[in-house]
């Protein structure tokens, strides 16, 4: 265990005189890879932060399904029945033309109603809330379903931000996925080729510990630290730019969101966006290390 | 100790370096491997070290053959031999003294068995005052002094030194000669590569020649 923990102290304090000679190059690599993971870490907690911050309400698209006249209400109980049962819908009500009559008379200031009352015109209407699972197809496949139902006089489908924005979201959400695929990549092989390279540099004192005993074990161990202390000072100054970026731009995308709807606030900062690109910048660095000194050892004997 | 039996060693693509070279080594003796540039001395020498493998034949130290080691064994197995370089190899941001503990550091023996042992070796070379400094301070004959300390630091049984003399100046590289023929008296079995003549011809050991990859003469130094 002494042996074990002098060994570990040891390449650490090897890895550590490495960097330390490598300084420069060391800095310039930490904020490259920096910036590179907190491009699609920003823009994952975009993602995350909107979702959170979103009401429910905002992304659920509603219909309200004006029925025809003279419906029995065995009829109307059972094409309410049919939307409850669908699990794209969340919410199925009634609303009865007397109901409505009183409503659009608070809106709209409609007076007399009691003149109204006795010979209300509008029609008595479901109002059909639908899930936030529903996707874009679901809904208008319903909608359609329920435009051509003989029990339905007419409807008028009011589809959620969500949904509006279905296009763009999906595309902005491949885009992410891909950069962070791209950038996780980049990481990958930045630190594999800047390792590859320290291995070359070093390869006259790889080739002394060799004979003097060495495992591979022992000779890729301060590599390995070196590439961890880069992954924890690239992931720290990834999550530091995404604070940044969140501060002075939160408010610039506060306002565009709030023109789509005015109770949302600003984009709250997600820890477990930080936690995720601190532990790919670890771990992207990590294995980028390992594979190149492996690799390397192996050319080399 | 080393025996050799029929072995070749061909780089692909390229002649042979090594063919049917046949020798034996016994523990606790010490030989010289002569030969001009390319005659095949250093691979002869990586093969005994396990840093070739031979394309045919058996190489065998201490009984085992090398063919058979890779990986944890093959480091193991390299803990147990000596390397002395023309070249002393030593790290500028090490200590002399942490030069010479590194072989002890790397297989695994106590920080307070270190000490002990790097003083030891330090002593036999003579470089017992110069244990702070590090080697850039040195000169070129010191620099090699505290390559075979850290050569013998761990008590090898064998010795491998590969032009161990080749940047040293004649008076130098007698006093180098003299810590070899020291060590075999203590029973650790030595071979050195060389092609200066005159260190070979000055002591009394058996002497390979080897010329194109093959060993064409195996008898003892003319001064004896």
């Amino acid at each position: 265990m002494n042996r074990w923990i002098l060994d570990h102290s040891q390449a650490m304090k090897d890895a550590w005189k490495r960097t330390s000679d490598r300084l420069t190059p060391f800095v310039v690599l930490v904020l490259l890879l920096g910036i590179l993971l907190a491009l699609p870490g920003w823009l994952a907690q975009i993602w995350l932060g909107m979702a959170t911050l979103i009401p429910e309400e905002v992304v659920q698209s509603e219909a309200i399904v004006f029925l025809e006249k003279d419906l029995e209400a065995e009829t109307r109980i059972d094409l309410e029945r049919i939307l409850t049962e669908m699990e794209e819908t969340d919410q199925v009500v009634f609303v009865p033309k007397s109901a409505a009559l009183d409503a659009l008379s608070a809106e709209d200031g409609l007076a007399p109603i009691a003149d109204l009352k006795s010979n209300n015109p509008l029609p008595d209407a479901l109002r059909v809330k639908f899930s936030i699972i529903a996707g874009e197809a679901k809904e208008s496949q319903i909608v359609q379903m329920l435009g051509s139902d003989d029990r339905v006089l007419s409807l008028r489908y009011y589809p959620s931000t969500r949904i509006q924005y279905a296009s763009l979201v999906e595309m902005l959400g491949f885009l992410g996925i891909g950069l962070s695929a791209l950038t996780i990549i980049g990481v990958l092989m930045a630190v594999f080729l800047v390792s590859a390279a320290d291995v070359v540099d070093d390869r006259r004192r790889i080739e002394l510990y060799t004979l003097l005993g060495a495992s591979h074990r022992f000779i890729r161990r301060p590599y390995l630290y070196r590439a961890t202390l880069l992954g924890v000072l690239a992931g720290l100054s990834a999550c530091l730019v995404i604070v940044i970026l969140n501060e002075v731009l939160s408010s610039a995308l506060a306002s565009n969101l709030k023109a789509l709807d005015e109770r949302l606030e600003n984009i709250p900062m997600d820890g477990r966006i930080l936690f995720g690109v601190a532990s790919i910048a670890v771990l992207a660095s990590w294995v980028g290390a390992e594979r190149a000194v492996s690799r390397r050892l192996k050319a080399l004997h | 100790m080393i025996e050799f039996e029929r072995v070749a060693k061909v780089y692909e693509g390229q002649r042979a370096a090594l063919s049917n070279v046949n020798f034996r080594l016994a523990p606790g003796e010490m030989a010289f491997l002569t030969g001009h540039s390319g005659a095949g001395k250093s691979t002869l020498l990586r093969l005994i070290l396990g840093l070739e493998t031979a394309s045919s034949g058996v190489v065998r130290v201490a009984g085992t053959d090398l063919a058979t080691l890779s990986g944890e064994k093959l480091a193991r197995y390299r803990r147990r031999v000596g390397v002395v370089f023309q070249d002393p190899n030593l790290e500028d941001d090490l200590s002399v003294y942490d030069n010479v503990a590194l072989p002890l550091r790397i297989s695994g023996f106590s920080e307070s068995e270190i000490p002990k042992r790097v003083k030891a070796a330090l002593s036999r070379v003579d470089l017992s005052e110069q244990a702070a400094v590090s080697p850039r301070v040195l000169s070129g004959g010191q620099q090699q002094r505290v390559g075979i300390a850290r050569a013998i630091v761990h008590r090898p049984a064998l010795l491998v030194a590969d032009e161990p003399t080749g940047n040293l100046d004649p008076e130098l590289s007698a006093r180098v000669m003299r810590m070899f023929t020291q060590f075999q008296q203590l029973g650790v079995t030595i071979l050195v590569a060389t092609h200066e003549r005159a260190v070979v011809e000055s002591l009394p050991f058996r002497r390979l020649v080897i010329e194109q990859g093959q060993l064409v003469s195996d008898g003892m130094g003319a001064s004896r």
